[in-house]
Protein backbone atom coordinates (compact mmCIF):
# COMPACT_ATOMS: atom_id res chain seq x y z
CA UNK A 1 0.00 0.00 0.00
CA UNK A 2 1.16 3.03 -0.80
CA UNK A 3 2.05 6.04 1.41
CA UNK A 4 -1.07 8.03 -0.34
CA UNK A 5 -3.29 5.28 0.31
CA UNK A 6 -1.98 5.29 4.13
CA UNK A 7 -2.84 8.59 4.36
CA UNK A 8 -6.06 8.99 2.65
CA UNK A 9 -7.59 6.04 4.39
CA UNK A 10 -6.04 6.86 8.09
CA UNK A 11 -8.25 7.79 10.98
CA UNK A 12 -11.47 9.59 9.45
CA UNK A 13 -10.16 13.38 9.84
CA UNK A 14 -6.99 14.53 9.75
CA UNK A 15 -5.19 18.11 9.49
CA UNK A 16 -5.18 17.94 5.50
CA UNK A 17 -8.92 17.00 5.34
CA UNK A 18 -10.10 19.87 7.23
CA UNK A 19 -8.21 22.55 5.65
CA UNK A 20 -9.28 21.23 2.63
CA UNK A 21 -12.83 21.00 3.99
CA UNK A 22 -12.54 24.68 5.53
CA UNK A 23 -11.37 25.69 2.58
CA UNK A 24 -13.90 24.44 -0.10
CA UNK A 25 -16.61 26.25 2.60
CA UNK A 26 -15.14 29.40 2.18
CA UNK A 27 -15.13 29.00 -1.45
CA UNK A 28 -18.61 28.07 -1.52
CA UNK A 29 -19.68 31.17 0.23
CA UNK A 30 -17.94 33.33 -2.39
CA UNK A 31 -18.98 31.37 -5.16
CA UNK A 32 -22.87 31.94 -3.88
CA UNK A 33 -22.12 35.73 -3.62
CA UNK A 34 -21.04 35.52 -6.58
CA UNK A 35 -23.01 33.81 -8.27
CA UNK A 36 -26.26 35.02 -7.15
CA UNK A 37 -25.45 39.03 -6.34
CA UNK A 38 -22.33 40.07 -7.65
CA UNK A 39 -22.29 38.95 -10.99
CA UNK A 40 -24.39 41.20 -13.53
CA UNK A 41 -27.83 39.05 -15.13
CA UNK A 42 -27.50 38.49 -18.76
CA UNK A 43 -28.75 40.82 -21.70
CA UNK A 44 -31.01 38.27 -23.05
CA UNK A 45 -30.90 35.26 -20.36
CA UNK A 46 -31.44 37.73 -17.52
CA UNK A 47 -31.01 35.67 -14.12
CA UNK A 48 -30.99 32.57 -15.24
CA UNK A 49 -27.89 33.07 -16.35
CA UNK A 50 -26.69 32.68 -12.80
CA UNK A 51 -27.95 29.07 -13.18
CA UNK A 52 -24.48 28.47 -15.76
CA UNK A 53 -22.36 28.62 -12.36
CA UNK A 54 -23.27 25.42 -10.84
CA UNK A 55 -24.44 23.93 -14.27
CA UNK A 56 -20.77 23.96 -16.11
CA UNK A 57 -18.82 23.26 -12.98
CA UNK A 58 -21.15 20.25 -12.17
CA UNK A 59 -20.41 18.89 -15.43
CA UNK A 60 -16.43 19.82 -15.64
CA UNK A 61 -16.04 18.24 -12.28
CA UNK A 62 -18.37 15.15 -12.40
CA UNK A 63 -18.29 14.20 -15.54
CA UNK A 64 -14.37 14.51 -16.04
CA UNK A 65 -12.95 14.51 -13.28
CA UNK A 66 -15.13 12.32 -11.50
CA UNK A 67 -15.73 9.76 -13.87
CA UNK A 68 -11.72 10.20 -14.57
CA UNK A 69 -10.59 8.76 -11.79
CA UNK A 70 -13.28 5.74 -12.35
CA UNK A 71 -11.64 5.38 -15.56
CA UNK A 72 -8.09 5.90 -14.36
CA UNK A 73 -9.08 3.40 -11.45
CA UNK A 74 -10.59 0.75 -13.52
CA UNK A 75 -7.50 0.88 -15.83
CA UNK A 76 -5.05 0.35 -13.22
CA UNK A 77 -7.61 -2.42 -11.36
CA UNK A 78 -7.30 -4.44 -14.09
CA UNK A 79 -3.34 -3.98 -15.31
CA UNK A 80 -2.02 -4.41 -11.26
CA UNK A 81 -5.49 -5.99 -9.33
CA UNK A 82 -5.07 -2.91 -6.96
CA UNK A 83 -7.34 -2.68 -4.18
CA UNK A 84 -6.62 0.87 -3.53
CA UNK A 85 -7.79 2.07 -7.07
CA UNK A 86 -10.75 -0.32 -7.14
CA UNK A 87 -11.69 1.45 -4.70
CA UNK A 88 -11.22 4.89 -5.85
CA UNK A 89 -12.93 4.26 -9.15
CA UNK A 90 -15.82 3.13 -6.72
CA UNK A 91 -15.18 6.71 -4.99
CA UNK A 92 -15.21 8.46 -8.19
CA UNK A 93 -18.48 7.25 -10.11
CA UNK A 94 -21.10 7.75 -6.73
CA UNK A 95 -19.57 11.34 -6.32
CA UNK A 96 -19.74 11.45 -10.69
CA UNK A 97 -23.50 10.11 -10.43
CA UNK A 98 -24.53 13.06 -8.14
CA UNK A 99 -22.57 15.42 -9.77
CA UNK A 100 -23.99 14.27 -13.27
CA UNK A 101 -27.77 14.78 -11.73
CA UNK A 102 -26.81 18.11 -10.50
CA UNK A 103 -26.17 18.93 -14.38
CA UNK A 104 -29.43 17.66 -15.72
CA UNK A 105 -31.84 19.33 -13.24
CA UNK A 106 -29.66 22.52 -13.40
CA UNK A 107 -29.94 22.29 -16.86
CA UNK A 108 -33.74 21.64 -17.26
CA UNK A 109 -34.25 24.64 -14.90
CA UNK A 110 -32.08 26.99 -17.29
CA UNK A 111 -34.02 25.39 -20.46
CA UNK A 112 -37.57 26.41 -19.21
CA UNK A 113 -36.66 30.30 -19.22
CA UNK A 114 -34.41 29.86 -22.07
CA UNK A 115 -35.46 27.16 -24.85
CA UNK A 116 -38.96 27.34 -23.90
CA UNK A 117 -39.42 23.90 -22.27
CA UNK A 118 -37.59 21.84 -19.32
CA UNK A 119 -36.69 18.84 -21.62
CA UNK A 120 -35.73 18.05 -25.15
CA UNK A 121 -34.48 14.56 -26.20
CA UNK A 122 -31.45 16.87 -27.47
CA UNK A 123 -28.17 14.97 -28.32
CA UNK A 124 -26.46 16.72 -25.64
CA UNK A 125 -29.29 15.79 -23.02
CA UNK A 126 -30.09 12.55 -24.25
CA UNK A 127 -25.95 11.52 -24.31
CA UNK A 128 -25.56 13.11 -20.79
CA UNK A 129 -28.61 11.15 -19.37
CA UNK A 130 -27.32 7.72 -21.15
CA UNK A 131 -24.05 8.69 -19.29
CA UNK A 132 -26.07 8.89 -15.63
CA UNK A 133 -27.99 5.63 -16.59
CA UNK A 134 -24.51 3.88 -17.49
CA UNK A 135 -22.67 5.24 -14.33
CA UNK A 136 -26.00 4.05 -12.25
CA UNK A 137 -25.49 0.22 -13.58
CA UNK A 138 -21.98 0.74 -12.48
CA UNK A 139 -23.13 1.37 -8.84
CA UNK A 140 -25.61 -1.50 -9.42
CA UNK A 141 -23.08 -3.78 -10.41
CA UNK A 142 -20.69 -2.97 -6.94
CA UNK A 143 -24.23 -3.76 -5.52
CA UNK A 144 -24.61 -7.45 -6.85
CA UNK A 145 -23.87 -10.31 -4.92
CA UNK A 146 -20.97 -11.81 -6.89
CA UNK A 147 -17.69 -13.21 -5.57
CA UNK A 148 -15.99 -9.53 -4.92
CA UNK A 149 -13.17 -9.96 -7.45
CA UNK A 150 -15.65 -11.01 -10.27
CA UNK A 151 -17.68 -7.90 -9.28
CA UNK A 152 -14.38 -5.74 -9.39
CA UNK A 153 -13.55 -6.21 -12.50
CA UNK A 154 -17.37 -6.55 -14.31
CA UNK A 155 -17.30 -3.27 -12.82
CA UNK A 156 -13.81 -2.21 -14.14
CA UNK A 157 -14.93 -2.84 -17.41
CA UNK A 158 -18.02 -1.03 -17.66
CA UNK A 159 -16.12 2.39 -15.78
CA UNK A 160 -13.63 2.15 -19.06
CA UNK A 161 -16.97 1.65 -21.34
CA UNK A 162 -18.69 4.35 -20.03
CA UNK A 163 -16.11 7.12 -19.93
CA UNK A 164 -15.94 6.23 -23.54
CA UNK A 165 -19.73 6.99 -23.96
CA UNK A 166 -18.37 10.58 -22.56
CA UNK A 167 -16.71 11.22 -25.88
CA UNK A 168 -20.22 11.05 -27.36
CA UNK A 169 -21.50 13.51 -24.66
CA UNK A 170 -18.05 16.18 -25.68
CA UNK A 171 -18.74 16.06 -29.55
CA UNK A 172 -22.65 15.99 -29.39
CA UNK A 173 -22.78 19.61 -29.81
CA UNK A 174 -21.06 19.76 -32.97
CA UNK A 175 -21.53 16.18 -34.60
CA UNK A 176 -25.68 16.45 -34.43
CA UNK A 177 -27.78 19.55 -34.78
CA UNK A 178 -29.88 20.14 -31.36
CA UNK A 179 -30.80 22.92 -29.17
CA UNK A 180 -27.86 23.40 -26.66
CA UNK A 181 -25.17 25.62 -27.51
CA UNK A 182 -21.85 24.70 -28.05
CA UNK A 183 -18.84 24.39 -25.29
CA UNK A 184 -19.66 27.16 -22.87
CA UNK A 185 -15.46 28.13 -22.79
CA UNK A 186 -14.43 27.72 -26.61
CA UNK A 187 -12.66 29.64 -29.60
CA UNK A 188 -16.58 31.47 -30.34
CA UNK A 189 -17.35 31.92 -26.83
CA UNK A 190 -17.93 35.55 -26.12
CA UNK A 191 -18.41 36.05 -22.02
CA UNK A 192 -17.96 39.40 -20.02
CA UNK A 193 -15.41 39.40 -17.55
CA UNK A 194 -17.19 38.57 -14.07
CA UNK A 195 -19.37 35.98 -15.77
CA UNK A 196 -15.94 34.22 -16.50
CA UNK A 197 -14.52 34.93 -13.34
CA UNK A 198 -17.40 33.51 -11.58
CA UNK A 199 -17.35 30.60 -13.37
CA UNK A 200 -14.23 29.88 -13.16
CA UNK A 201 -14.94 30.49 -9.71
CA UNK A 202 -17.45 27.61 -9.69
CA UNK A 203 -15.22 25.15 -11.44
CA UNK A 204 -12.61 25.81 -8.73
CA UNK A 205 -15.22 25.56 -5.55
CA UNK A 206 -16.64 22.03 -7.09
CA UNK A 207 -13.10 20.61 -7.45
CA UNK A 208 -12.69 21.23 -4.19
CA UNK A 209 -15.78 20.24 -2.71
CA UNK A 210 -15.13 17.05 -5.14
CA UNK A 211 -11.77 15.96 -4.13
CA UNK A 212 -13.23 16.45 0.03
CA UNK A 213 -15.80 13.93 -0.99
CA UNK A 214 -13.53 12.31 -3.15
CA UNK A 215 -11.21 11.39 0.32
CA UNK A 216 -14.00 10.65 2.50
CA UNK A 217 -15.65 8.62 -0.01
CA UNK A 218 -12.37 6.43 -0.57
CA UNK A 219 -12.07 6.27 3.32
CA UNK A 220 -15.36 4.63 3.45
CA UNK A 221 -14.68 2.23 0.83
CA UNK A 222 -11.37 1.76 2.54
CA UNK A 223 -13.31 1.12 5.99
CA UNK A 224 -15.78 -1.30 4.10
CA UNK A 225 -13.21 -3.41 2.61
CA UNK A 226 -11.34 -3.98 5.97
CA UNK A 227 -14.28 -4.79 7.51
CA UNK A 228 -14.84 -7.43 4.64
CA UNK A 229 -11.94 -9.13 5.77
CA UNK A 230 -12.10 -8.52 9.07
CA UNK A 231 -15.74 -10.53 9.10
CA UNK A 232 -13.63 -12.87 6.79
CA UNK A 233 -10.99 -13.13 9.30
CA UNK A 234 -13.39 -14.48 12.01
CA UNK A 235 -15.06 -16.71 9.79
CA UNK A 236 -11.86 -18.43 9.34
CA UNK A 237 -11.51 -18.50 12.70
CA UNK A 238 -14.51 -19.55 13.85
CA UNK A 239 -13.90 -22.48 11.09
CA UNK A 240 -10.68 -23.18 12.68
CA UNK A 241 -12.67 -23.30 16.49
CA UNK A 242 -15.31 -25.91 15.05
CA UNK A 243 -12.97 -27.89 13.79
CA UNK A 244 -10.73 -28.16 16.81
CA UNK A 245 -13.55 -28.72 18.81
CA UNK A 246 -15.21 -31.56 16.59
CA UNK A 247 -11.47 -32.99 17.03
CA UNK A 248 -11.70 -32.46 20.66
CA UNK A 249 -14.63 -34.52 20.89
CA UNK A 250 -13.89 -37.72 18.79
CA UNK A 251 -11.22 -37.82 20.83
CA UNK A 252 -13.10 -38.26 23.95
CA UNK B 1 -27.25 -17.46 -2.73
CA UNK B 2 -30.55 -17.60 -4.09
CA UNK B 3 -31.94 -14.77 -2.79
CA UNK B 4 -28.35 -12.88 -4.19
CA UNK B 5 -29.28 -13.81 -7.56
CA UNK B 6 -32.99 -12.82 -7.58
CA UNK B 7 -31.10 -8.82 -6.39
CA UNK B 8 -29.01 -9.24 -9.47
CA UNK B 9 -31.32 -10.24 -12.12
CA UNK B 10 -33.51 -7.28 -10.55
CA UNK B 11 -30.95 -4.50 -10.74
CA UNK B 12 -29.94 -5.45 -13.96
CA UNK B 13 -32.78 -5.24 -15.68
CA UNK B 14 -34.18 -2.23 -14.11
CA UNK B 15 -30.90 -0.61 -15.53
CA UNK B 16 -31.29 -2.24 -18.84
CA UNK B 17 -34.71 -0.66 -19.13
CA UNK B 18 -33.91 2.48 -18.23
CA UNK B 19 -31.16 2.29 -20.51
CA UNK B 20 -33.04 1.11 -23.85
CA UNK B 21 -35.98 4.24 -22.58
CA UNK B 22 -33.51 6.98 -23.03
CA UNK B 23 -31.71 5.33 -25.97
CA UNK B 24 -35.73 4.89 -27.36
CA UNK B 25 -36.42 8.44 -26.97
CA UNK B 26 -32.88 9.87 -28.19
CA UNK B 27 -33.69 7.73 -31.25
CA UNK B 28 -37.36 8.38 -32.02
CA UNK B 29 -36.91 12.51 -31.14
CA UNK B 30 -33.61 12.53 -33.85
CA UNK B 31 -35.91 10.75 -36.65
CA UNK B 32 -38.18 14.29 -36.73
CA UNK B 33 -35.40 15.76 -39.28
CA UNK B 34 -33.70 19.05 -38.92
CA UNK B 35 -33.29 21.24 -41.84
CA UNK B 36 -31.47 24.73 -41.43
CA UNK B 37 -34.59 27.19 -43.98
CA UNK B 38 -32.59 27.16 -46.60
CA UNK B 39 -32.70 23.51 -46.72
CA UNK B 40 -36.55 23.11 -45.65
CA UNK B 41 -37.31 25.20 -48.52
CA UNK B 42 -34.84 22.88 -51.24
CA UNK B 43 -36.41 19.75 -50.01
CA UNK B 44 -39.87 21.25 -49.41
CA UNK B 45 -41.65 18.87 -52.35
CA UNK B 46 -40.25 16.02 -50.43
CA UNK B 47 -41.35 16.73 -47.11
CA UNK B 48 -44.49 17.47 -48.49
CA UNK B 49 -46.62 17.55 -44.92
CA UNK B 50 -44.16 15.40 -42.66
CA UNK B 51 -43.57 16.76 -39.54
CA UNK B 52 -39.84 18.22 -38.98
CA UNK B 53 -37.92 20.42 -37.34
CA UNK B 54 -37.10 23.79 -39.21
CA UNK B 55 -33.71 25.70 -37.72
CA UNK B 56 -33.36 29.83 -38.81
CA UNK B 57 -33.07 33.11 -37.36
CA UNK B 58 -36.04 35.57 -36.72
CA UNK B 59 -35.96 38.59 -38.98
CA UNK B 60 -39.20 39.97 -38.99
CA UNK B 61 -42.24 39.94 -36.37
CA UNK B 62 -46.07 40.40 -37.98
CA UNK B 63 -47.40 40.42 -34.84
CA UNK B 64 -50.34 37.76 -34.15
CA UNK B 65 -53.19 37.31 -36.60
CA UNK B 66 -56.51 37.39 -36.36
CA UNK B 67 -57.18 33.55 -36.04
CA UNK B 68 -54.48 34.09 -32.39
CA UNK B 69 -51.39 32.90 -35.14
CA UNK B 70 -47.98 34.30 -34.55
CA UNK B 71 -46.96 35.30 -37.42
CA UNK B 72 -43.58 35.80 -38.50
CA UNK B 73 -40.23 35.08 -40.98
CA UNK B 74 -37.01 33.01 -40.27
CA UNK B 75 -33.83 33.12 -42.13
CA UNK B 76 -30.70 30.86 -42.90
CA UNK B 77 -28.14 30.99 -45.55
CA UNK B 78 -30.07 33.81 -47.20
CA UNK B 79 -32.99 32.00 -47.56
CA UNK B 80 -35.98 33.20 -46.01
CA UNK B 81 -39.90 31.65 -45.10
CA UNK B 82 -43.01 32.82 -43.30
CA UNK B 83 -44.01 30.58 -39.89
CA UNK B 84 -47.61 30.78 -38.37
CA UNK B 85 -47.73 29.66 -35.20
CA UNK B 86 -50.80 28.40 -33.19
CA UNK B 87 -49.65 26.83 -30.08
CA UNK B 88 -47.58 27.04 -26.68
CA UNK B 89 -46.05 30.78 -26.52
CA UNK B 90 -42.37 30.85 -26.87
CA UNK B 91 -39.89 31.30 -24.04
CA UNK B 92 -39.01 35.41 -23.28
CA UNK B 93 -36.23 35.24 -25.07
CA UNK B 94 -37.72 35.17 -28.63
CA UNK B 95 -36.80 38.33 -30.31
CA UNK B 96 -35.96 39.43 -33.66
CA UNK B 97 -32.89 38.04 -34.56
CA UNK B 98 -32.90 35.03 -32.24
CA UNK B 99 -32.77 31.89 -33.49
CA UNK B 100 -35.19 29.69 -33.71
CA UNK B 101 -36.53 25.90 -34.25
CA UNK B 102 -39.82 25.93 -34.92
CA UNK B 103 -41.66 22.12 -35.26
CA UNK B 104 -44.00 21.78 -37.84
CA UNK B 105 -45.34 21.31 -41.64
CA UNK B 106 -45.25 22.98 -44.31
CA UNK B 107 -48.84 24.36 -45.74
CA UNK B 108 -47.70 25.62 -49.08
CA UNK B 109 -44.78 27.99 -48.88
CA UNK B 110 -45.78 28.88 -45.12
CA UNK B 111 -44.86 26.53 -42.23
CA UNK B 112 -47.26 25.63 -39.79
CA UNK B 113 -45.45 26.01 -36.51
CA UNK B 114 -46.61 23.80 -33.34
CA UNK B 115 -43.96 24.75 -31.06
CA UNK B 116 -41.41 27.21 -30.94
CA UNK B 117 -38.18 26.24 -29.11
CA UNK B 118 -35.32 29.37 -28.71
CA UNK B 119 -31.82 28.41 -29.72
CA UNK B 120 -29.54 30.19 -27.17
CA UNK B 121 -25.78 30.68 -28.86
CA UNK B 122 -22.95 30.63 -26.49
CA UNK B 123 -22.90 34.48 -26.36
CA UNK B 124 -23.05 35.81 -22.42
CA UNK B 125 -23.47 39.65 -22.44
CA UNK B 126 -23.17 41.55 -19.29
CA UNK B 127 -26.47 43.54 -18.69
CA UNK B 128 -26.16 47.30 -18.47
CA UNK B 129 -28.48 49.04 -16.32
CA UNK B 130 -28.36 51.74 -18.31
CA UNK B 131 -29.57 50.04 -21.33
CA UNK B 132 -32.35 51.69 -22.25
CA UNK B 133 -34.95 48.61 -23.90
CA UNK B 134 -34.14 47.22 -20.86
CA UNK B 135 -36.45 48.77 -18.01
CA UNK B 136 -39.28 49.01 -20.59
CA UNK B 137 -39.91 45.14 -20.07
CA UNK B 138 -39.12 44.38 -17.17
CA UNK B 139 -39.38 47.19 -14.86
CA UNK B 140 -38.24 45.66 -11.14
CA UNK B 141 -34.85 43.63 -10.95
CA UNK C 1 -36.27 37.88 -13.90
CA UNK C 2 -36.22 34.18 -13.74
CA UNK C 3 -35.44 33.60 -10.29
CA UNK C 4 -38.14 31.18 -10.05
CA UNK C 5 -35.96 28.82 -11.80
CA UNK C 6 -32.43 30.07 -10.52
CA UNK C 7 -33.09 29.40 -6.79
CA UNK C 8 -34.81 25.98 -6.92
CA UNK C 9 -31.97 25.38 -8.78
CA UNK C 10 -28.82 26.67 -6.11
CA UNK C 11 -31.25 24.76 -3.41
CA UNK C 12 -30.81 21.77 -4.89
CA UNK C 13 -27.48 21.62 -5.68
CA UNK C 14 -26.37 23.09 -2.50
CA UNK C 15 -28.83 21.37 -0.16
CA UNK C 16 -28.10 18.06 -2.32
CA UNK C 17 -24.28 18.04 -1.29
CA UNK C 18 -24.86 18.46 1.91
CA UNK C 19 -27.56 15.74 2.76
CA UNK C 20 -25.11 13.48 0.49
CA UNK C 21 -21.84 15.13 2.96
CA UNK C 22 -23.99 14.28 5.98
CA UNK C 23 -25.19 10.47 4.99
CA UNK C 24 -21.55 9.83 4.04
CA UNK C 25 -20.49 11.44 7.72
CA UNK C 26 -23.07 8.71 8.94
CA UNK C 27 -21.84 5.54 6.99
CA UNK C 28 -18.48 6.46 7.66
CA UNK C 29 -19.03 6.44 11.50
CA UNK C 30 -20.81 3.21 11.26
CA UNK C 31 -17.83 1.32 9.27
CA UNK C 32 -15.31 2.48 11.35
CA UNK C 33 -16.90 0.80 14.11
CA UNK C 34 -16.76 -2.55 12.54
CA UNK C 35 -13.56 -2.74 12.36
CA UNK C 36 -11.07 -2.89 15.34
CA UNK C 37 -8.90 0.41 15.88
CA UNK C 38 -5.56 -0.47 15.68
CA UNK C 39 -6.82 -1.33 11.52
CA UNK C 40 -8.48 2.20 11.54
CA UNK C 41 -5.36 3.72 11.38
CA UNK C 42 -2.62 1.08 9.52
CA UNK C 43 -3.29 0.25 6.29
CA UNK C 44 -1.28 -2.96 4.93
Amino acid sequence: MSSIARKLAGPSSSRGTRILGALALVSTVLLLLLGLIWSPREVDQADAVRLMYVHVPSAVVGLYFAFGVTLVGSIVYLRKQSDFWDLMAHAGAEIGVLFCAFVLVTGALWGRPTWGVYWEWDPRITSTTVTLVLYLGYLAVRRMDLDPVVRSRRAAILGIISFANLLIVKQSVEWWRGLHQGSTVGIDTQMDGLMFFTLAWGVLTFTLIFAWLLMHRFRLAWYEHQAAAVSLDDAIAARRGEHRSSLAGEAI
Amino acid sequence: MKRGSTRNKVIGGVVALALTFVLYQGIVNARVFFYNVDEAIAQQAELGDRTFRMQGTVVAESGTSEGGALVFTVAYNDATAQVRHVGPEPSDLFDLGEPVVVEGHWNGDVFESSQILVKHDESYVEDNPNRVDYNLDTGVG
Amino acid sequence: MHWQYVIPGYVIVFAGLGVYTASLMSRLRSAARKIPEEKRAFLE
